[in-house]
């Protein structure tokens, strides 16, 4: 799913966020990317959304080369892929249901089958209840999982997380990753940044360690137990 | 994806989107309704005016087709015998071109004159009748071409008299109406630029309201069609807006106008009526409103959207 070879970015200043950078993520596997902040896991998650460009190396995802990947296909390429912000970026301008239903909307579905889908995944985050409340009236734990629930009402092969437990209790961040692993049981790829590394070393997932820009481990196979 | 088929079709999914990106842009344009009635009233101004202008242009035209009924040619002929302008009367009126000649001897004209005058005793001070006589041709063409072409035939005939065309006064009057067009195109052009821009700037300040929307859209596929579409329906909004006002303050004008300018006819003893905009006018109102708007819309879309 995921494929980066010897992959540096250089921000404009000189600041090297990522070195040398190699990985590996098959499809349907599940991988935790851990390291301080700083390390460089915003960047490479970013990289593989394509909404940076590395300055050197090779970037495949779901079997696209991004390196080739036309500018006017991007929209396209997204599409495959589910994010989830450690902020959440809700629209505080609208109601919980019409968060969710940005990615249909986009992607042409009808209002009927959107609002079902919608309903879906509000379900599967336990939020159902909340369909037609601002986000504003929400806890942070809701509000991410309302951000979640964005991530992946379009059913996308990869969903690419970035610290979506950071202001969350131990608690609720246990519930957040146990969602993911539940979407990873149906099929999704997952890469998931996290600095908690108390909580994702007790899940049994392979971890990626970023540390100032380079990685340790490197190729994550797919689960035996999901194959 | 596996559940390709649960989303609409390619072409319903596309109808879809416009649909929603419409009912997003009125939803919109009735939450700003400050901004919205001043950006129509803008449109309306501006699309009013040259429509005003050319309007009073097509009526002078009107009026002049009007006055245009019978161009005539007279010939001033000082000092000629009264045989010689009958004969030369008697000649132009065998002219293929010729309608019909009226002749008017200065005797007859002098006699004309003394009825006219409250003391006829004042004429028998002058030693000579000081009138011409007149030759009067009425054209059989009325162009302006054929009009040209006999004065100068007549004036090749007469070389001595002195001719004086009622149809002058037309082709002025003519070259007038071509250079007040162009002046109203330049002028309506200017004025498009301008309220273009306005709505460009309008448009583009919307965007940026949104920008985080937009972000999130983009971030989750979406293509800079889908963002600007609501931008260009939201032109397109105004622009029919505008339009619609703009016919409105056109009519608004007509009526404050059309009494005196009648009334002026009148004194000028020409009796006109002034014609208020044909439905051909609101429709290219309409349509000019919804261009503008949705240029406009387009402009500015691109402009937020590259930055």
């Amino acid at each position: 799913m995921i494929r980066m070879h010897r992959v540096t970015k250089r921000f404009p200043g000189g600041t090297e966020a990522l070195s040398n950078v190699s990985l590996r993520v098959d499809t349907g596997a599940l991988a935790f990317l851990t390291g301080p902040s700083g390390a460089g896991k915003s960047t490479l998650l970013r990289l593989i959304a394509r909404l940076e460009r590395p300055t050197r190396g090779r970037i495949m995802v779901n079997g696209r080369d991004l390196e080739t990947l036309p500018r006017r296909q991007e929209p396209q390429f997204r599409r495959s892929i589910g994010l989830v912000f450690q902020d959440h970026r809700l629209l505080f301008d609208r109601p919980v249901h019409a968060n969710v239903a940005l990615p249909l909307e986009i992607l042409g579905y009808r209002r009927a089958e959107a609002r079902k889908r919608v309903r879906a995944a509000l379900d599967k985050v336990g939020l159902l209840q909340k369909e037609n409340a601002q986000p504003q009236t929400l806890s942070a734990g809701e509000q991410q999982r309302v951000g979640i629930a964005r991530a992946i009402v379009h059913r996308p092969a990869l969903l690419l997380a970035d610290e979506p437990t950071g202001n969350l209790d131990p608690g609720l961040s246990r519930e957040i990753m146990q969602l993911f692993l539940d979407f990873n049981r149906v099929g999704m790829t997952a890469l998931i940044a996290s600095h908690n590394l108390e909580l994702i070393s007790a899940l049994g997932r392979p971890m990626l360690h970023l540390e100032n820009g380079s990685l340790e481990a490197r190729h994550v196979t797919q689960p035996r137990s999901a194959g | 994806m596996k559940d390709a088929g649960d989303r609409a079709g390619c072409l319903e999914a596309w109808l879809y989107n416009h649909a929603d990106a419409a009912r997003r842009s009125l939803w919109r344009r009735l939450h700003a309704p400050g901004q919205t009635l001043i950006l129509v009233a803008v449109l309306g101004f501006i699309l009013a005016l040259p429509a005003y202008l050319w309007l009073l242009l097509e009526n002078a035209r009107a009026l002049s087709a009007d006055v245009d009924h019978e161009p005539r040619i007279a010939l001033y002929l000082d000092d000629t015998a009264e045989e010689t302008v009958s004969a030369a009367a008697a000649r132009i009126d065998a002219w293929p071109g010729v309608a019909r000649v009226v002749t008017t001897g200065s005797e007859e004209a002098l006699a004309t004159y003394r009825a006219s005058l409250p003391d006829p005793a004042l004429l028998d001070w002058l030693e000579d009748n000081p009138l011409p006589a007149i030759i009067e041709v009425l054209p059989l063409e009325r162009s302006p071409e054929a009009v040209e072409a006999l004065e100068r035939q007549l004036a090749d005939l007469l070389p001595e008299a002195t001719i004086v065309s009622d149809h002058e006064w037309v082709r002025q009057l003519g070259a007038l109406h071509a250079a007040g067009l162009r002046m109203l195109l330049v002028i309506g052009a200017l004025l498009a630029l301008g309220v273009t821009l306005i709505l460009a700037v309008a448009s583009a300040a919307e965007l940026r309201e949104r920008r985080e929307e937009i972000s999130i859209a983009r971030i989750t596929g979406a293509t800079d069609r889908f963002l600007r579409r609501p931008s260009l329906y939201g032109g397109l909004l105004l622009g029919l807006g505008g339009g619609l006002f703009s016919l409105i303050l056109l009519w608004v004008g007509v009526l404050l106008t059309r009494e005196p300018v009648e009334g002026a006819a009148v004194v000028f003893g020409l009796p006109f009526a002034f014609a208020g905009p044909e439905a051909r006018i609101g429709l290219m109102l309409i349509g000019a409103g919804l261009v503008l708007g949705w240029v406009g819309g387009r402009l500015g879309s691109a402009a937020a959207l590259r930055d």
